[in-house]
């Protein structure tokens, strides 16, 4: 039952929209402007404009069927377009918008008219951009948006993680050693919010960065693991379950098999398993469990307080709740994946699957361009970003080595963040 | 039916949950028990969670989730994605930029009135729960914009009077005052109140909330919480 994977845009959209079924108040002092920029002319531009109390946005185009078939490409009807290009700088609006993101508070005065008077106003704005990305109340603001993707923090345990996702922003280290870290994912925050990486002493042999430390493991605890895949996988891939389409498989149930693996590589009723994941009646299990099987394995020896055993930890909801055993997840001989061809014998190894994903690349650059564009969480909003419109900053950020705080100055100073 | 259709078919139905095993054998109630069909036998056994017998299928990892029809109702309003992803958002302002924000402009947030409707409203004003997996709120809610606006009005006195002792206020050795002499609204006050550069609208707005109160004090503080509110309703 090998076959090869085919990629249907419309199952992309789908999938996607159908994901969601299944420290104190010191404000700084008010910085000086940088002194690369020069304050050049004295008046404000013309086309400076603060926000409008009253705008008129007028009545929305309609792209016939775009409702009926949601189209996550990013094409868009010549109207659309028309609205998009209609948008015009003001960098005035930009800059109030990135120093509520960038920084957490509003910007000066001094700083508002510094760029609404500058004879190149996107020339002071970036500037400023750039300052803002060196100054430590950066290292707040990501330490919230982390806290908010993981939807965790507030104790030690919970701030690990998202603390050593700071740091490696901050530190300007590549944001794929949230995977592959051996050391120092158990990071701390000092009072004066200063963050150490910290190693964990959770029993894990080989560490594979977030995904083995103690208070993410505690905090997604479950029945067989599946909420620590389920983060993983709206996490760091920004889909929800089933991760993997493939040409859909008449299996004798009511609806098709379209997930990419053997139907019976995973565990079920007829092959050892004790829950049916073969179960066809009502829906069909297998669609998002051939891939969630396959992973939940890596994640099953940390037990209720995030400490690695050498035993299965996690339980079954059946009568008893009696403890897990891998036939529960796979046949004997079914080895642990990130997808279907991508083995994942252990943790180390996920930890490089999921740095060596496109899927997993685009997220980051996905995440970062709804923190600063104001969406909701990609997954549980369905605020879905189109491959095409973040093709630049992701290019810009393989090429610099996945690093965060290029790709956050390459989405503030982008036409789509400073356009209104 | 073509492979389209059922791809849609195959992703429509995985709203629903999957099935567990025998659905009776986690217990009928006694009394139930005679009244149940014959079922044969399963390896399954029962299943201890989820409703009537099925397995728990959490519809989110948090607390917040949209549906299908609600995406696409937000497409047909808002736009499609392609149009959607490149423009701002209406985000909420998160709980604790509210209160540097505030902070900064002059409000104590240790004190009374202002500084404890801001302590007391974390939840009101959507703030996150990570022990409960819930990040912070992005959704302008009709309870959150209520608080907010409560929160400027009483917020407005404290900042009237603190703006030209404040350093982001400031230029050079000179604080910028919200009201001039004769009690008009000042570009530089209403550039600093707002963080954006004040226009000649911004302006004539806030004196016709002073014209128009039953008291230019009141007037004033109306013209402030206004336009606080106007601005600060999305980050």
């Amino acid at each position: 039952m090998n076959r090869p994977m085919h990629r249907l845009p419309i199952c992309t959209a789908l999938v996607t929209l159908l994901a969601a079924g299944c420290g104190g108040y010191d404000y700084p002092d008010a910085p000086t402007p940088p002194a690369v920029v020069d304050a050049g002319a004295s008046a404000p531009d013309a086309g400076e404009v603060g926000g409008d109390l009253s705008p008129d946005a007028g009545s929305a185009p309609v792209d016939d069927g775009y409702a009926d078939t949601p189209d996550t490409s990013g094409t868009i009807s010549a109207e659309w377009q028309a609205r998009l290009a209609a948008r015009t700088p003001d960098y005035g609006q930009a800059l109030r918008t990135a120093s509520l993101r960038l920084r957490g508070t509003l910007p000066t005065l001094v700083e508002t008219r510094f760029v609404a008077a500058a004879g190149d106003p996107r020339r002071a704005y970036e500037a400023f951009i750039d300052a803002w990305l060196e100054e430590p109340t950066l290292r707040r603001q990501m330490l919230a948006f982390w806290r908010n993707t993981f939807r965790a923090g507030g104790n030690p345990a919970l701030n690990e993680a998202p603390a050593f996702a700071t740091w490696l922003v901050t530190e300007d280290r590549p944001i794929t050693e949230l995977f592959t870290a051996t050391s120092g994912a158990c990071a701390t925050i000092a009072e004066d919010g200063t963050i150490s990486p910290g190693d964990c002493d959770n029993g894990v042999p080989v560490h594979a960065g977030v995904l083995s430390t103690p208070g993410l493991m505690a905090h997604y605890r479950s029945n067989l693991a599946f909420r620590r895949v389920r983060f993983v996988q709206e996490t760091f891939a920004c889909t929800a379950f089933p991760a993997e389409i493939d040409a859909p498989m008449d299996v004798g149930g009511a609806s098709p098999y379209t997930a990419p693996w053997p139907f019976e590589s995973i565990a079920g009723a007829d092959n050892g398993g004790r829950i049916d994941f073969h179960d066809v009646s009502s829906v069909t299990c297998a669609n998002c469990h051939a891939t969630m099987n396959h992973l939940a394995p890596l994640f099953a020896r940390f037990d209720d307080e995030g400490r690695f055993q050498d035993d299965f930890a996690v339980r079954l909801p059946l009568v008893d709740a009696p403890l897990a055993v891998r036939a529960d997840w796979l046949p004997p001989d079914e080895e642990t994946g990130w997808r279907h061809g991508i083995a994942a014998r252990n943790l180390p190894e996920l930890g490089a699957a999921l740095a060596a994903d496109p899927d997993v690349e685009a997220c980051f650059v996905a995440r970062a361009w709804n923190f600063a564009l104001g969406k909701g969480d990609i997954v549980a909003t369905l605020s879905v970003v189109p491959t095409s419109v973040i093709e630049t900053e992701r290019a810009e950020f393989a090429a610099g080595g996945h690093r965060m705080k290029a790709l956050l100055r390459a989405v503030f100073t982008s036409d789509d963040f400073t356009h209104f | 039916m073509t492979q389209r259709r059922l791809i849609c078919l195959a992703a429509l139905l995985l709203v629903a949950a999957c099935e567990g095993g025998n659905v009776y054998a986690s217990g009928p109630a006694p009394d139930l028990v005679g009244a149940l069909p014959e079922l044969p036998p399963t390896t399954g056994g029962g299943t201890a969670s989820g409703t009537e017998g099925t397995f728990d299928h959490p519809a989110a990892l948090g607390d917040v989730t949209t549906d299908v029809r609600e995406a696409l109702a937000r497409i047909e309003e808002e736009g499609p994605p392609g149009y959607t992803a490149r423009v701002q958002s209406c985000r909420k302002l998160p709980y604790a930029t509210l209160g540097r924000v505030l902070a900064s402009r002059g409000v104590n947030l240790s004190g009374d009135g202002a500084g404890a409707l801001y302590r007391e409203s974390d939840q009101a004003l959507g703030a996150p729960n990570y022990g409960a997996r819930v990040a912070e709120s992005t959704e302008v809610t009709v309870a959150t914009a209520s608080r907010m606006f409560d929160l400027f009005v009483q917020a407005a006195p404290e900042i009237i009077a603190a703006m030209p002792t404040l350093d982001a206020c400031r230029i050079g050795d000179r604080g910028a005052e919200m009201f001039d002499a004769e009690g008009h609204c000042t570009a530089d006050g209403i550039s600093c109140l707002l963080g954006v550069p004040a226009t000649e609208t911004h302006v004539a707005l806030c004196d016709t909330f002073i014209a128009r109160a039953s008291t230019p004090e009141r007037g004033r503080q109306i013209a402030v919480a206004s336009m606080l509110a106007a601005h600060f309703t999305c980050e």
